[in-house]
């Protein structure tokens, strides 16, 4: 499957779709977000993206643990790498966006904004996969250094989603749709988005995922090739 | 399938070869008593340090602030040896007469009650320098008996996993600070609750269970991870 | 009692009605059609990357088969 071309196309066209349609079909008039709102199909897909590719990332570690593989390690580690360039790009645009809308028309100071639960999920889903690479670093060792960072990425991830879930319930947050605000903006809750938005927010989702995945895919290959004499096939 | 897996486990916790382990690890305290007094040292000193750098002392949210980050530092400094002081032929050594379980079990039981020890110590101490701004003394030693063993159980295998990449403490705050960070919010939240903050009906026992629940995971993924740091 | 709080929700909800209306959007843009612009420019960034990419996914395969053929 991973080698068909067909995903690789869906991929562009679904993003194809995702700017054209994002750009062009109408959005809820809001007061604040306005035209901004669009950035939903780019900013937080990313996010997105990078919980998938982080998932895909776990995945292959506990694959490594169990069957001691050397392409589950390389698989994981450049899952891992993906998941982590998407997330700083979604700091980047989320930066971004946050200065027009929270920082701006709110008059949220920047310090408020990251102490945002999302904001500080996301910090900590980046500190890990920071802490997974500096691990991975320190050895010299290719058999120990697969079979630790692996342990590490599965124990990190598990801890990952309880904190996801435990932290909006200690901070109250500025993100619509989320448990302790009170804005009722589009996005995000499911019960909350607007109809039109949705029929681009999950396509692109999809879209961006894919592109993301296909990149890893590549990076894993090369580093396959690059490492033929250890794998031995 | 469950109940033979809680068995199992319960078995090695309650095993003779985790209890020698355990006994192992206070007697060599006992034996190196410098690295005891190094921790109790280093509490000391921090405590002391802020307790000169504050102007006066601190209002209650800096005073709960500053417990817990003093928390985190200690228990980095206290766990950190546990793997890393044992050298590879004692590793063998263990290797051949206890499973991973049992030794993790007695490494997890020994950092518990060093850590224990080691925050009752330390709360003293802020109450000796740095006053008492507290409402309700006892439960908020609960809070820090329940606190204390989360730490230390995540940093007991930060320790295992550091020890692995032949580092020094440094690599261990790297990697389980971003793991302990909401454990560490949670306990400064449910901490309030001792200061005198009214908390809603029942959110208290939620967040004291959330943190029990946190604990028994890690208890959990480290009983499971374990074995493969272990062969080698 | 109750007429007053009908008085004040009608008059909350038609305020905010107006305040919807006159929420600004990029309105311009889109009747004079320089949103066009922006899209084409959007797409063809993304047309380039895309192709950029599969030529990277033909060279890695490129070099699978070399490898395999040795």
């Amino acid at each position: 499957m991973v080698n068909k071309i067909w995903w690789k196309i869906l991929s562009f066209l679904l993003l194809v779709y995702t700017i054209v349609a994002g750009f062009l079909l109408p959005v809820p008039r809001l007061n604040i977000l306005n035209e901004t709102i669009r950035n939903l199909y780019f900013h937080v897909c990313m996010w997105m993206g990078m919980m998938v590719l982080f998932a895909i990332s776990f995945y292959h570690s506990v694959k490594y643990l169990r069957h001691q593989n050397f392409r589950s390690d390389i698989a994981s580690s450049s899952y891992a790498a993906l998941g982590s360039f998407f997330g700083i790009l979604g700091y980047a645009t989320g930066f971004l966006w946050v200065n027009v809308t929270w920082v701006t028309d709110q008059g949220q100071s920047i310090g408020s904004v990251l102490k945002e639960p999302k904001l500080i999920g996301a910090a900590i889903a980046l500190l890990i996969y920071g802490a997974y690479f500096v691990l991975r670093g320190s050895f010299t060792d290719i058999d120990k250094r697969a079979r630790v960072s692996a342990v590490y990425n599965i124990f990190a991830f598990a801890m990952l989603f309880p904190s996801i879930w435990i932290i909006p319930r200690l901070v109250g947050s500025l993100h619509p749709g989320a448990p302790g605000s009170d804005s009722g903006n589009p996005a995000l809750d499911r019960t909350d988005l607007d109809s039109t938005m949705r029929m681009i927010f999950y396509p692109a989702i999809i879209g961006w995922t894919l592109l993301g995945v296909w990149i890893a895919t590549l990076k894993i290959r090369l580093e396959l090739i690059k490492n033929k004499n250890i794998i031995n096939e | 399938m469950i109940s033979s897996f809680d068995e199992f486990y319960y078995f090695a916790l309650m095993n003779q070869q985790t209890l020698a382990l355990l006994k192992k690890d206070i007697l060599l305290e006992f034996r190196q008593k410098h690295t005891f007094y190094g921790i109790l040292l280093y509490i000391a000193a921090t405590i002391f340090v802020i307790y000169l750098s504050l102007p006066e002392s601190p209002d209650a949210q800096i005073w709960n602030s500053l417990f817990w980050v003093i928390q985190l530092f200690v228990c980095v400094n206290a766990v950190a040896k546990s793997f890393l002081q044992e050298s590879k032929g004692r590793m063998l050594y263990f290797y051949s007469i206890a499973n991973p379980a049992q030794f993790i079990f007695g490494k997890l039981i020994f950092n518990v009650l060093l850590m224990l020890l080691m925050s009752l110590i330390s709360l003293c101490l802020f109450f000796v320098f740095l006053d008492n701004p507290l409402s309700n003394v006892f439960q908020f030693a609960g809070i820090v008996i329940l606190g204390g063993m989360g730490i230390s159980l995540v940093f007991t295998l930060m320790s295992a996993i550091a020890a692995k990449a032949q580092q020094n403490a440094a690599l261990i705050a790297i990697l389980g600070f971003p793991v302990i960070l909401p454990q560490l919010l949670l306990l400064m939240k449910l901490s309030k609750v001792a200061f005198g903050e009214v908390f809603r009906e029942g959110a208290l026992f939620q967040l004291a269970g959330l943190t029990l629940l946190m604990d028994i995971l890690v208890i959990v993924l480290a009983v499971i991870l374990f074995p493969f740091l272990w062969k080698d | 009692m109750n007429k007053y709080l009908l008085i004040v929700t009608t008059l909350f909800f038609s305020l905010s009605a107006s305040a919807q209306d006159k929420v600004e959007m990029a309105d311009l843009m889109r009747s004079n059609g320089k949103i066009y612009t922006v899209v084409a420019v959007c797409l063809t960034i993304l047309i380039g990357l895309f192709i950029y990419v599969f030529s990277i996914d033909r060279k890695i395969t490129k070099l699978e088969k070399e490898q395999s053929v040795k």
